[in-house]
């Protein structure tokens, strides 16, 4: 069939000369090879490449699915018993930490990037960075800080009851405005950074009609500028309550529950009904998350005009400087100094107790080895993909590349109970293995892999596609041999956020690892809730330090 | 494109050492390798013990009792066996369930005699004629010796001396149905419901009083407490720091909490002990030899190993529990025996009875999940 379809370059192609198959009635056939032509607009991709597409839609989309099956049949009594006692109460715990974090971080995000990008802070081009920084710590290994210093036994009880007119320490960490707090401080970045590139191309003639009409500067930013970066806080807000939903790590560790921690206990104790019945009501509620983004989409679109834009200017901040100098360094000693300079103290201790071994690297090699594996696999998996949705735009393909972003938009407690359930029941050669591991983090960070390599591939002219079908290469071949080549620096900053990211990965490790496989994520999280902190910092801070290399990468991104 | 190199010789550095870990097998890489290729060079390694020398391959070792306690004893029959332990800390007596037709376990380690005997229940386990087993008396082994208990602990309260003096504190299970106890200094501090100590002390209340009561009680307690931990080591260092006034745990968090440098200014109730009460709530902690596990043979050399007396001591290692076998002392000092307690009348393997019910129990009084 390969071979039949290669008339590439013929949109106009009305399929008379589509000869699929040798036998059988050659009417209904030429029937559905014309459907077949329709659906990929004349020119379909041919069979390996498909093939390839659909195999890891298959894979990314399958545990998710399994799990959704499995809930169906937990029983009415599983569903009647939660729906009952547990789910109200979750779905309020869940929903308000969402709204609340959510709110904050775009507050903290579009304020920062309105003073750093717009005003003329000093030192404004270090802020600019500086403000991402929290981007580098993992929301558990944040906790983990803030438990140090501001737990019933931190170093803020001792400062508190210094003070003698203060009373009883009564900073409670283990609350929700605990975990409110260290949510939010790690995760206003993604706002701040879409909302700064936003201000950077915001055109300056809007501004300045405002202004001639007598707006004051904080009438222009409400009426003006808010508007305009409605779409970039919208994408902001979309990251950042996706993350609150899937967060396991910051939120057990601050005694919070919510649908993803649940999951996690419920599987810890293996009553898988429940486990699934939650799932699915998680699931729901991501897709509805994801359905407001494509709605707030849909009705908001303002258009910069290009031709006669002129750069904003910077606003002088005269009086205001060292109150604006004042916030965003209280930013960053909360979201950024403050975390680091506990890890590097306790790594210090760490490192006189000689808790940096041949154990200490058994468990960083082990993440090594799970992250880089998994990098490659997506590098490789991603290439299909991007090519198919970019060269051979159809129904299909779209499909395709929607069912990839299932893992990443949903939380990793639930891609690894779905591998779970398959493997231990389908596959049980694989069951216990750190290949699952690899499988879960393909299935959770594939989509940073493919929205790199897309970056790069949209560069590439198809022309060159078509020379090379003419030249009678078969499309997978085109884009193995002559695209793969000059997108491969997208194709490795893909792999690269890959690697940081499952370097980082929590959930899905902690449930999926087999016997004597444990890796630094997960000694971190261990050794943290046993309070020996001088064990879990240096893991915790190589983690932090790993994480700094895509940064460069994320900061040109936005 | 330059700017992309930088990015990209990460995961081809990783693969480039990835290609030669794999040829050359680091000694500290116990944990790295994955059965794969079935360790040949740590065989060669290990010198002397004559059991040594028939020994090699793995041992995968679920363990439901804390890695703290845990790992030092696999780490000592790694040394003088030369078997490579590979071990799964907090694991669950239902994954061994869940994965009954795809037996992934040799040997299952735990502090919960109510798991032990539901899996055994099951036939999840495998008995042994193991050579040192009359140590331990009849009544905390199962009888084919599928599981043994090795050392035991009593429920009780720690709590704060500069908080609480002893009678401040309950002095029975019974006292907690009390809402009073919501009212001392910071309040108290239990453990999750799903918490394996926590589902020992729940199994021997139904026994005694009946699933209403006790629900009652789960209840009460739920709603009474200040704290709600992960586990007990989170109790008594919040007690120890005067987070809480008191905390209901097993008595050997009490001991490792006087070992603290700081903090340790407390002190235990073991509940139950007056007059025609109950008695303390007793588990015990044990092993066991899980029924079609890959390396039968080195479970059976385990089970063997740590029943030698040295290592019945080993055991118990920093837990600080009491052996079960009379003849050993314990490994520190004010431990409270077995015999000086006045323990509830209900044999352990009881628990196992009541194991299944208890987690639905637990769950229906809205324990399982909370956390505060």
């Amino acid at each position: 069939m390969t071979d039949h379809n290669n008339s590439q370059n013929s949109q106009k192609n009305t399929g008379h000369d589509a000869k699929v198959g040798g036998s059988g009635s050659p009417a209904l056939l030429h029937f559905f090879g014309r459907r077949w032509r329709a659906v990929w607009n004349g020119n379909p991709p041919g069979l390996i490449l498909l093939l390839a597409g659909l195999f890891v839609a298959l894979i990314m989309s399958v545990p998710i699915i399994y799990v959704a099956w499995r809930s169906l049949f937990a029983g009415a009594d599983s569903w009647l018993r939660l729906l009952d006692g547990r789910i109200p109460a979750l779905l309020w715990n869940t929903a308000s930490l969402t709204i609340a974090v959510t709110v904050l971080a775009i507050a903290i995000g579009v304020s920062l990037a309105w003073i750093v990008v717009r005003t003329d802070l000093p030192g404004r081009r270090a802020w600019q960075w500086l403000m991402a920084l929290p981007l580098v710590i993992p929301p558990y290994v944040g906790a983990v800080t803030y438990i140090i210093v501001f737990g019933p036994s931190g170093w803020a009880r001792d400062w508190w009851e210094a003070v003698p007119f203060l009373g009883d320490y009564a900073l409670n960490i283990y609350s929700f405005w605990g975990v409110f707090l260290v949510l939010t401080l790690f995760t206003y970045p993604y706002v701040f950074l879409i909302v700064s590139a936003s201000l950077r191309r915001m055109n300056r003639n809007y501004e300045e009609v405002a202004r001639s009409q007598g707006y004051s500067t904080a009438k222009v930013f409400w009426k003006v500028n808010l508007p305009f970066l409605r779409p970039a806080i919208g994408a902001g807000a979309i990251l950042i309550s996706l993350y609150v939903l899937s967060d396991f790590g910051a939120i057990a560790m601050l005694r919070y529950v919510t649908f993803t921690a649940a999951i996690y206990f419920q599987r810890a104790s293996f009553d898988t009904a429940s486990a699934s019945v939650l799932s699915l009501v998680l699931i729901l509620l991501t897709m509805v998350i994801l359905w407001i983004e494509v709605r707030t989409r849909k009705k908001n679109k303002f258009y910069q005009t290009s031709n006669s834009y002129r750069e904003p200017d910077t606003l002088k901040l005269g009086k205001w400087k060292p109150l604006a100098l004042v916030y965003v360094s209280t930013v960053f000693v909360f979201s950024v100094a403050l975390p680091i300079g506990v890890l590097v103290y306790w790594t210090y201790i760490g490192f006189e107790q000689h808790v940096i071994d041949s154990r200490f690297f058994g468990f960083a090699w082990n993440s090594l080895k799970v992250s880089a594996l998994a990098a490659v696999a997506s590098m490789i998996l991603a290439l299909p993909v991007i090519y198919l949705k970019s060269r051979y735009p159809s129904m299909i393909s779209t499909g395709i590349d929607k069912l990839s972003y299932a893992g990443y938009a949903l939380p990793g407690v639930i891609v690894a109970l779905g591998m779970v359930f398959i493997f231990n029941t389908h596959i049980p050669a694989f069951y216990n293995t750190y290949y699952l591991i690899i499988l879960a983090f393909v299935v959770r960070f594939l989509p940073q892999a493919m929205q790199a390599g897309e970056a790069s591939l949209s560069l590439v002219s198809p022309r060159i596609d078509e020379a090379a079908r003419s030249l009678g290469y078969p499309p997978w071949k085109v884009m193995i041999k002559v695209i793969l080549p000059s997108i491969m620096p997208g194709v490795f900053a893909g792999g690269a956020l890959v690697f940081v990211s499952s370097i980082k990965e929590l959930p899905a490790t902690l449930m999926l690892r087999p016997p004597g496989f444990d890796t630094l994520a997960v000694r971190v999280y261990y050794e943290a809730s046993e309070a020996i902190y001088y064990q879990a910092a240096p893991g915790a801070l190589l983690i932090v330090l790993v994480s700094l290399i895509p940064l460069r990468y994320l900061l040109k991104k936005y | 494109m330059k700017k992309y190199t930088k990015l990209f010789s990460l995961p081809v550095l990783a693969l480039g050492l990835l290609a030669a870990g794999c040829g050359a097998d680091d000694e500290g890489g116990e944990t790295a390798d994955n059965g794969a290729d079935t360790d040949t060079d740590t065989e060669e390694q290990d010198d002397t013990d004559e059991e040594a020398a028939e020994l090699d391959g793995e041992l995968v070792v679920y363990s439901a009792r804390n890695e703290q306690f845990v790992q030092a004893l696999l780490d000592k029959f790694e040394d003088e066996t030369g078997v490579e332990v590979r071990a799964l800390h907090g694991a669950d007596p239902l994954q061994l369930v869940e994965e009954q037709a795809n037996v992934q376990a040799d040997v299952f380690i735990s502090n919960d005699i109510g798991g032990l005997e539901y899996l055994n229940q099951e036939g999840l386990l495998e008995g042994g004629d193991y050579e040192n087993a009359d140590s331990i008396e009849e009544q905390y082994r199962a009888d084919n010796n599928e599981w043994i208990a090795l050392s035991t602990r009593a429920r009780g309260f720690i709590y704060n001396k500069d908080m609480v003096s002893e009678d401040e504190v309950p002095s029975s299970m019974e006292d907690l149905f009390d809402e009073e106890w919501a009212d001392v200094p910071n309040g108290y501090a239990i453990t999750r419901g799903g918490n394996g100590g926590m589902i020992g002390n729940v199994s021997a209340l139904r026994y005694e009083w009946g699933d209403e009561r006790t629900q009652e009680w789960v209840e009460a307690i739920r709603d009474n407490a200040a704290g709600i931990f992960e586990g007990h080591g989170d109790i008594r260092r919040a007690v120890g720091a005067g987070e809480h006034a008191f905390g209901l745990v097993n008595n050997y968090y009490y001991h490792q909490q006087l070992e603290e440098p700081n903090d340790n200014n407390v002190g235990f109730v073991y509940a139950d002990q007056g007059e025609g009460e109950m008695g303390a709530i007793a588990n015990a902690a044990g092993v066991s030899k899980v029924s079609g596990g890959p390396n039968s043979e080195n479970a059976d050399a385990f089970m063997e190993w740590v029943l030698e007396e040295e290592n019945q001591l080993a055991f118990v290692g920093e837990s600080l529990e009491v052996p079960i076998n009379p003849e050993l002392e314990p490994p520190f000092e004010d431990a409270v025996r077995v015999t000086e307690l006045n323990f509830q009348d209900m044999p352990l393997h009881e628990l196992g009875n009541y194991f299944e019910d208890t987690t639905r129990l637990i769950e229906d009084a809205g324990l399982d999940l909370d956390l505060r």
